[in-house]
């Protein structure tokens, strides 16, 4: 980055902190001074970065459908998408689409990830709960969460219900997995030093334990994040008449591509916007934790 | 300090076996060892010797030998708060910061006497200005002299080091041996230390225990009276480093004709 790009955006940050200064005292302007700058300023910059790409196929894309390489009908313009988003949002009720997938994953993500945790630990710290649950649970994981959707219909019926035992399903396995994993990795030597200082059980979970195979936990919640808004999609494309996934179908058996680039956006925005989030969790949970960085 | 003579630890015909694959390995054969409240006491002995089993069974962390350990007069059972261990590597939670790792015994104690003790604690080992520092950011020595506060701030009846300064580079060695020496000045804590560094033993023991391999037995116990602080030159400092290494060099040929 050039120094008068930076230079630019310094004064106006200082500009904003005087602002501030007048009306709430010299502490909140510093404070807020700082955080512009390590948000902004330093964010702005690096973030930049990652914006190159998506930049370059927009640009792709838009020049593809101005200069009519590719037929509209396959290809959309951008703009057109962004009109057709409008529309969707005030009078198609895209919204009560948006709801109805993003509770069901809510639910299913939290049912999945607190069983999954719950014996994730268990087995962790139990050989006989990890001999226990083993064999029935590696089979029960060998079969994709689709592949249930016919069994889980017949049980329950295409409503939420069987979205969200599909997506607790999915989430379940990764966060068990990866809390076992993490757990069965806490070093023995700092269980020794528990010991020593006579914790008890719960005091060696809650101090020693849990927060060494955190970053092992965050590995399997990320990923099972990504899952449930991965499988609740494809449950809402194969049955029921409400959901993004539902919207996605109708528009390609109503050949509407711009309403199927809208759904396509949002489902990629929205599955990035819950990463972000969710590493931004992380990231202050584990900010002992500096890694190679790159 | 060692004139008071009360019996800090006695140990009375330890006998440790460790069974592997149907082999039957003794690392510790007949022990016996008596070490007065307040002394400072370091075990000396080639590696293999079983000098850290010594130590990590007196801590309560390796049960299943035979024979008995006292500490001041209650029979040893499973690791607690009043023996304190220092081990080679500094074992501080990288997920605490300093502060919080020094208190980490200190949990079942009320809050404002937990950040007395662990202030006081991190003022004795010149680590007050990095409360709030990871381990991470510390060097070497420092987590080092950190894990000793987090043992001390129990005041526990004796305190056992297993090689703590083992992992350091030898200018910080020697700074740190005058650290512990002035910690355990001002706390009059029993210490015991296993190290492979004779040099080191000398300099900060009252009694220097050398130990024989295979299996491990107490060969020699030899009491340091020369005064504190105290030099490395002092010429009965190097006759008494001299004799021990010269056991050390008998003990090295005799294992290595063993091998052969």
């Amino acid at each position: 980055m050039s120094a008068e790009q930076v230079s630019g955006v310094k004064p106006a940050i200082f500009q904003v902190a005087k602002a501030v200064e007048k009306v709430a005292g010299s502490r909140e302007a510093s404070r807020l001074r700082r955080w512009m700058e390590t948000y902004l300023l330093s964010g702005w910059r690096g973030r930049l970065t990652g914006t190159i790409l998506p930049v370059l196929v927009l640009a792709t894309w838009a020049s593809a459908s101005a200069l009519h390489w590719v037929k509209p009908i396959f290809l959309p313009s951008p703009w057109s998408v962004v009109q057709t988003f409008r529309e969707m949002l005030f009078e198609e009720g895209l919204l009560t689409d948006f709801r109805v997938s993003a509770v069901i994953v809510i639910e299913g993500f939290l049912i999945g990830a607190v069983f999954g945790l719950l014996a994730g630990v268990g087995a962790g710290l139990s050989k006989t709960v990890e001999r226990l649950l083993g064999p029935l649970l590696n089979s029960i994981r060998q079969v994709p969460p689709l592949a249930w959707l016919p069994l889980i219909v017949l049980w329950v019926g295409i409503g939420p219900l069987a979205k969200g035992v599909m997506i607790g399903k999915a989430v379940f396995f990764p966060v068990f997995l990866n809390t076992l994993q993490g757990i069965r990795g806490v070093s023995k030597d700092f269980v020794e030093v528990a010991r020593i200082f006579e914790y008890n059980q719960i005091l060696l979970l809650r101090k020693v334990v849990i927060p060494a195979a955190l970053p092992s936990i965050f590995v399997g919640l990320r990923y099972g994040a990504g899952l449930a808004w991965a499988v609740v999609i494809a449950a809402e494309m194969l049955g029921g008449k409400l959901g993004l996934g539902y919207l996605l179908v109708r528009s390609q058996e109503l050949l509407l591509t711009q309403q199927l680039f809208v759904i396509i956006v949002i489902i990629g925005g929205v599955g990035f916007a819950v990463d972000v989030v969710l590493r931004r969790v992380e990231g202050n949970l584990l900010r002992w934790k500096k890694g190679f960085e790159g | 300090m060692s004139n008071t003579s009360i019996v800090g630890l006695e140990i009375q015909g330890l006998t440790k076996t460790f069974n592997t694959n149907k082999l039957a390995v003794t690392a510790l054969d007949n022990v016996d060892l008596r070490i007065q409240k307040g002394q400072f006491v370091s075990i000396v002995g080639a590696s293999g010797c079983g000098k850290t089993t010594l130590l990590r069974i007196i801590a309560g962390l390796e049960g299943e030998f035979t024979g008995n350990i006292d500490l001041e007069g209650d029979p040893v059972k499973g690791p607690s708060a009043e023996k304190g261990v220092v081990f080679q590597e500094h074992r501080l939670l990288p997920w605490l910061t300093i502060e919080e790792n020094v208190g980490f015994g200190l949990v079942y104690r009320p809050s404002e006497e937990r950040k007395s003790l662990v202030d006081r604690y991190l003022r004795l080992v010149g680590l007050a200005q990095f409360a709030k520092a990871y381990p991470n950011q510390l060097s070497g020595g420092m987590a080092q002299r950190a894990a000793i506060a987090r043992s001390l701030v129990n005041r526990p009846k004796i305190l056992l080091l297993d090689e703590p300064l083992g992992a350091l580079d030898a200018m910080t060695r020697m700074y740190m041996q005058n650290e512990l020496e002035k910690i355990w000045l001002e706390e009059q804590t029993t210490m015991v230390m296993v190290t492979h560094d004779v040099e080191e033993a000398i300099y900060l023991s009252d009694v220097v225990v050398l130990m024989s391999c295979r299996p491990g037995r107490v060969k020699q116990t030899i009491p340091i009276t020369l005064p504190r602080p105290r030099r490395r030159d002092h010429p009965e400092f190097v006759a008494i480093k001299q004799a021990l290494l010269d056991e050390f060099h008998l003990q090295a040929k005799e294992y290595f004709n063993y091998e052969i």
